[in-house]
Parts: structure tokens; C-alpha cells; sequence
């Protein structure tokens, strides 16, 4: 796929996970819902870490930011931090078989949701740890599906 | 993050954005909006008629005790008099539709589809059918943000029906569950009961239900037992509200569109 391409589908990616983010949901399923813009920019750098890295990332978080109306550089702290994993790790990711990548994007949830909870805690917002175990299951759930849309984009270079 | 606490430097960036966000919380709401009108569609005839009857039975009893309530309130407002009460409030209403909710676990925030053009400030409250639901943060032209009650950094001053107990209600970041502040440990409090606004503040309305006791904790030694409530409201599922317009001319009640 041409560089334009490849830009395109990453703002469509983006565009739709912040969609997603957005879809409203009640009870235990919001607590099943998992954070779609993190696993685009996770996916985005394991498979274009050359291109898309730290800057992209703490931009996405700013998107975050914004969507989520939290204090802004939160995420994009979090996103930045998060991020700077998978970049590091990026040329094994591309050799593991999807089930490790799918129980590497748990480890992954588990510590951007973790930081998340310390962050709001400088805003006295209780922390709560029960749905984080669930929040990860949710998103490696969804991972196969990302990973491999995001594998079938970079193939059509 | 410090700036963003402390100033309003990021209001702009943010208000625009807020509105650029429309048409994503228009597509997010989109799969919601399809299966209403599935269940629309694939509803029975009969089904709807069994409905549609409930409904006028129901429509029935909420007119006989409005006209009650009417008598009440008459009664209510002679009484006020005779105590020479400076104050006389009456309530109207405006229905609005939430269009977005905010995704965040940690921010309980809902976009309503009524802005400035409909008159809503900052500050007025909101109900859903059951009882209070939050208040208006934010106003644009054509739609607004409320911030819940169940917000971690919302407080509303509550009282108990059965003996005018005042408190304040505080948010814990769960939709099911709000917390008492400062209810002493002597204090007469039991489970099951119904907390409504007490005005105090000027903020809220008098008498609208906030919730119902669910849990008393004492703990040994401390001053202060610790109050569970459950909101009268349905924080997470009313998809229709109310925002209430006070007005101490005694404005006609039923502003409702």
C-alpha cells in the first residue's frame, strides 16, 4: 500500500475506534468495554513502529483526552508510556503467533489501566481495581480482530 | 495536566472539539437508534395495543394524583402564605434526549440535545422520570453536557423524607451507588430511606428524590458512620429527561415540548 494509504487507513482506524469509544453502553457491559483507541495506536506501532511511534501515540492520547474530557496530557502520558512497550519490543511482536500477542495486549491493558487509576488519583478520583481484570479480557477479546485487519493493511505495501 | 486543573487555557481547544464531536456521538448512537426501531418494527399489533392500554391506565392514575397533588399544592401555598414565606417557587420543564455519554468509566457526563436556543444555563438541573439525575455544566447553541450525580466531584445537599435529616450526597463513580458525607454516628438514619433534594445551595430544587438508603457502615471509634444510597434515578439507562427551569414568579408548570 502507497504512504498515502497507509495514512488514510490509519485515520480511518482511528476515526472508527473513536466511534467505538463512544458507543454508549450501561451496567457490567461498561465495564466490558475496552479502550479501542489504545488498541489501534498498540497495533499501529507493532506493525509500523519505523512510522508511527512515541509522537503518534501522545497524539492519539491527546484525542483521548479530549474524548474522554479528562484532564488533558493524561492520556497523553499514558498513551506515550504504553506505547513506548510495544516500540521497544516491536521487531519480536511481528514473530509472535497472535495468541501471544493477544496475552501480551492483556499485560498491556492491565498496566495502562493501572497507571490510568494512579494518574486519577491527583485528581482524588476513587481508584478502582475490580474492573481491570475484565477491561483486559475485553481487549485481548477484541485484539485477533485488529491485529488481524492491521496485519492485511501492511501486507498491501 | 497542572494547567489544564488550574486555568481555563484549554476551554477553547475544548469547547470546539465538544462540538466537532457530534457527528461521532451521532454514529455512536446509531446501533441503539436501529434497534429501537427494529424493536419497532418487529413489535406485534397486539402487543402494542396490550401496551398502549397499560399506558392510558397509567396516564389515568398520574392524572388523578396530579389533581391531587394540585389540591396539595394549593393547600401547600395557603400555608406558605400564613407563614408569610418570601419564597415561592414552581417548577417548569423542558423534555430533552441524551445524544452521548461520556466513555470514560470516571466521568459521568451525558451530552443532551438542548443548548442556549432552548434557554438551558449552567447550573439547572436535570430528572429523569424517577427522580434527579445531575446538572448542566456546559451550554453550546445546540445541545449541552451534564454532569451526573454519580460523578466522583459532584455533591448535592440532600435531606431524609421521614425526618428532614440533612446531609450531602456525594458521587463515588458508580452509576448504582452515592455516598453520605458527615451523617454522625448518633444521627437517625435507617435502611430504605427516601432522600430528596433540600435545597440548601440554591442549586437544586426542593423535594425532588435523590435516592433510598441501601447500607449503614459503623465503624467502631470513628464520628461518622458511612451511608450508602442508591439512586432514585436510572443514572445509566434514562435515554429522556427533564431540565427544570425554577422561576419564582410562579411560572406555568408543563413547559414541556
Amino acid at each position: 500500500m502507497k504512504q498515502s494509504g497507509v495514512g488514510l487507513a490509519l485515520i480511518i482506524s482511528v476515526f472508527i475506534a473513536s466511534v467505538l469509544q463512544l458507543v454508549p453502553v450501561s451496567g457490567y457491559l461498561l465495564v466490558l468495554k475496552p479502550n479501542f483507541l489504545l488498541l489501534v495506536v498498540i497495533g499501529w506501532i507493532i506493525f509500523r513502529p519505523s512510522q508511527w511511534g512515541i509522537g503518534f501515540a501522545a497524539f492519539t492520547g491527546l484525542l483521548a483526552d479530549l474524548i474522554f474530557r479528562a484532564p488533558i496530557g493524561m492520556h497523553v502520558l499514558l498513551f506515550s508510556a504504553v506505547g513506548a512497550i510495544p516500540l521497544y519490543l516491536s521487531g519480536w511482536l511481528v514473530y509472535f503467533s497472535l495468541i501471544h500477542r493477544c496475552l501480551f495486549v492483556f499485560f498491556l491493558i492491565i498496566l495502562a489501566e493501572f497507571i490510568r487509576n494512579i494518574l486519577l488519583l491527583m485528581w482524588e478520583i476513587p481508584m478502582d481495581y475490580s474492573y481491570i481484570l475484565m477491561t483486559a479480557l475485553a481487549s485481548a477479546a477484541v485484539w485477533p480482530a485488529i491485529d488481524r485487519l492491521l496485519i492485511r493493511v501492511n501486507r498491501k505495501r | 495536566m497542572a494547567a489544564h486543573n488550574y486555568t481555563n487555557w484549554f476551554d477553547p481547544i475544548e469547547n470546539f472539539f465538544d462540538n466537532a464531536l457530534l457527528p461521532a456521538h451521532w454514529l455512536a448512537t446509531v446501533p441503539a437508534r436501529f434497534n429501537a426501531w427494529g424493536e419497532l418494527i418487529l413489535s406485534d399489533r397486539s402487543d402494542l395495543e396490550v401496551e398502549n392500554t397499560r399506558l392510558k391506565q397509567e396516564s389515568l392514575i398520574h392524572r388523578g394524583q396530579i389533581q391531587r397533588m394540585a389540591d396539595l399544592a394549593a393547600e401547600n401555598l395557603r400555608l406558605r402564605l400564613l407563614l408569610n414565606a418570601t419564597e415561592l417557587l414552581m417548577d417548569s420543564v423542558l423534555v430533552t434526549e441524551v445524544i452521548g455519554v461520556s466513555p470514560s468509566r470516571n466521568s459521568h457526563t451525558l451530552f443532551i440535545d438542548r443548548g442556549t436556543k432552548d434557554n438551558v444555563y449552567v447550573g439547572q438541573p436535570i430528572l429523569d422520570a424517577e427522580g434527579l439525575m445531575g446538572q448542566v455544566i456546559e451550554v453550546f447553541d445546540e445541545h449541552s453536557v451534564a454532569l451526573l450525580i454519580t460523578d466522583s466531584t459532584h455533591a448535592i445537599p440532600v435531606q431524609i423524607l421521614r425526618n428532614g435529616l440533612r446531609s450531602i450526597a456525594e458521587g463515588t463513580s458508580d452509576y448504582d451507588r452515592l455516598r453520605l458525607r458527615f451523617v454522625s454516628s448518633t444521627a437517625d438514619i435507617k435502611e430504605g430511606d427516601q432522600l430528596v433534594s433540600s435545597g440548601l445551595g440554591g442549586r437544586f430544587p426542593v423535594g425532588y428524590p435523590v435516592g433510598s438508603v441501601i447500607n449503614i457502615e459503623h465503624n467502631s471509634g470513628a464520628s461518622f458512620v458511612e451511608v450508602d444510597i442508591t439512586p432514585a434515578a436510572k443514572i445509566d439507562r434514562s435515554k429522556h429527561l427533564l431540565l427544570v427551569f425554577t422561576s419564582e414568579d410562579g411560572g406555568e408548570v408543563g413547559r414541556s415540548q
